[in-house]
């Protein structure tokens, strides 16, 4: 009969893709401890940075820094961080949602768009956004050296004026299970806010303020260490997102494979009552022809 | 026993050194400094070229690039000294194929410098310092001793 064959090959295909699904969940699976490792070993470095901050506190209101200049803003940059490859459940179109939503709240006001990855930046070619810089070749053990032109690149612009915020709109990694897409403001760096976090770290230390003595100048070390929080926050984020997309990867190949081992018990089942469909009627064929024998 | 100090070297990327050491010698910008222990705290910039920790009469060399400086004293009253630095590297790390392979490097971003625009050119000017920083550093150590 012609039902069972037709099942036997859909059997065969499925059991194929869920090879495929279940190599690309391990894949990702491992890939995702690595960025994970490297997110976590990035951390040390940017409490450090907080802490000499916090040392340099009282001169943050004075700072003249141009990355702490407040404009009034009229032209914007969003950096959108998505990946190279697709197969990864919703992570890029999440981030590109996260963008998109901002885009809509600032409809009166100028956006640009700086693309990190591929998929956003074919999403945003589609929709017909302005993309002024587009990044792909940041790899999936992302090193500093590689984001440094894009971090480059932002501050220039915001130093020039040619924009008057930057955004980031990347994916935090919370578990395994759980990333959230989300839009921050990069630049200028709130002043507000950075004290408002100063003061958080001072009461949760018990130690008394130390005096520091500082070398050359704590203008210049000030300079050094803005530059340097920048990076640090930007340099997080692209690690984040890259461990998100590891794991929105592994948890939508994990879901291909169950769903197409369902799909090959299903099948299995239904080749099984095709076939004893078939020997049952041939019993009855044979019989019937023996009676009218 | 003597007093000792407390040294960490950390870069964007990774924790590199986390050591109890007697002394440490690291190239700020104003010139070349030594922490011992009980040193005030201090705050400074760090230069590009190598941090030498002393620990029993042994040296550990490491090539550093760019960044700062904390000494403090931590909570058990130990004084500290964190290096955040741009780049770090164990100097037996920089062995003769990684050194060819810095100074190719040097040599090709030199040719690239030349015709390149402004923003690509600070980027370029960065990674030069590093592989120029690699080289003088891994020469600079080649006949010495040092704990690896």
């Amino acid at each position: 009969m012609a039902g069972t064959k037709e099942i036997k090959r859909r059997i065969v295909s499925v059991k194929n893709t869920k090879k495929i699904t279940k190599a690309m969940e391990l894949v990702a699976a491992s890939k995702m401890k690595h960025a994970i490792s490297a997110t976590i070993s990035a951390r040390p470095y940017s409490g450090y940075s907080w802490e000499v901050l916090g040392a340099l506190s009282e001169y943050v209101s004075k700072s003249t820094h141009p990355l702490f200049a407040l404009r009034k803003p009229e032209k914007l940059l969003i950096v959108l961080i998505t990946s190279n490859k697709g197969l990864c459940g919703g992570y890029n179109s999440q981030a590109i949602k996260a963008a998109l939503a901002s885009l809509k709240a600032n409809a009166d006001k100028q956006i640009d768009f700086i693309s990190v990855g591929k998929k956003g930046e074919s999403m945003l070619g589609r929709l017909g956004q302005n993309i002024v810089a587009s990044f792909n070749q940041v790899s999936e053990k992302p090193k500093l050296s590689e984001v440094l032109p894009i971090i480059k690149l932002m501050t220039q612009y915001y130093e020039n004026a040619e924009y008057d915020q930057v955004f980031v709109a990347s994916t935090s990694f919370f578990s395994a299970i759980l990333q959230k897409a989300n839009v921050e403001q990069l630049l200028p760096i709130s002043k507000i806010e950075t004290m408002e976090t100063l003061e958080e770290m001072k009461t949760k230390t018990t130690r008394a303020p130390v005096d520091y003595v500082f070398e050359p100048d704590y203008e210049s070390l000030m300079d050094i260490i803005v530059e340097k929080i920048v990076r640090t926050k930007f340099y997080q984020l692209i690690l984040e997102s890259n461990a998100s997309e590891q794991s929105s990867r592994m948890v939508a190949m994990k879901n291909a494979s169950e769903a197409s081992g369902e799909m090959i018990d299903d099948l299995t089942l239904m080749f099984n009552k095709a076939r004893q469909a078939n020997i049952t009627r041939e019993i009855s064929e044979i019989s019937a022809g023996m009676v009218s024998a | 026993m003597t007093k000792q100090l407390k040294l960490k070297i950390v870069t964007p990327e990774r924790l590199i050194l986390d050591e109890m050491v007697d002394q440490v010698s690291l190239p700020t910008t104003l010139g070349e400094i030594t922490v011992l222990p009980e040193h005030i705290p201090l705050i400074s910039g760090l230069a590009s070229g190598d941090i030498v920790a002393y620990i029993n009469g042994e040296q550990i060399p490491m090539a550093v690039v760019g960044g700062f400086i904390e000494v403090k004293k931590n909570e058990s009253n130990i004084t500290e000294v964190a290096v955040l630095a741009d780049f770090a590297e164990h100097v037996s790390e920089l062995n003769d194929t990684a050194i060819e392979k810095a100074k190719a490097r040097a040599e090709e971003l030199k040719t690239l410098m030349e015709n390149k625009d402004h923003v690509d050119f600070e980027h370029f000017e960065a990674e030069l310092e590093r592989s120029l920083t690699r080289v003088k550093i891994a020469d600079k150590w080649r006949t010495r001793k040092y704990r690896k």
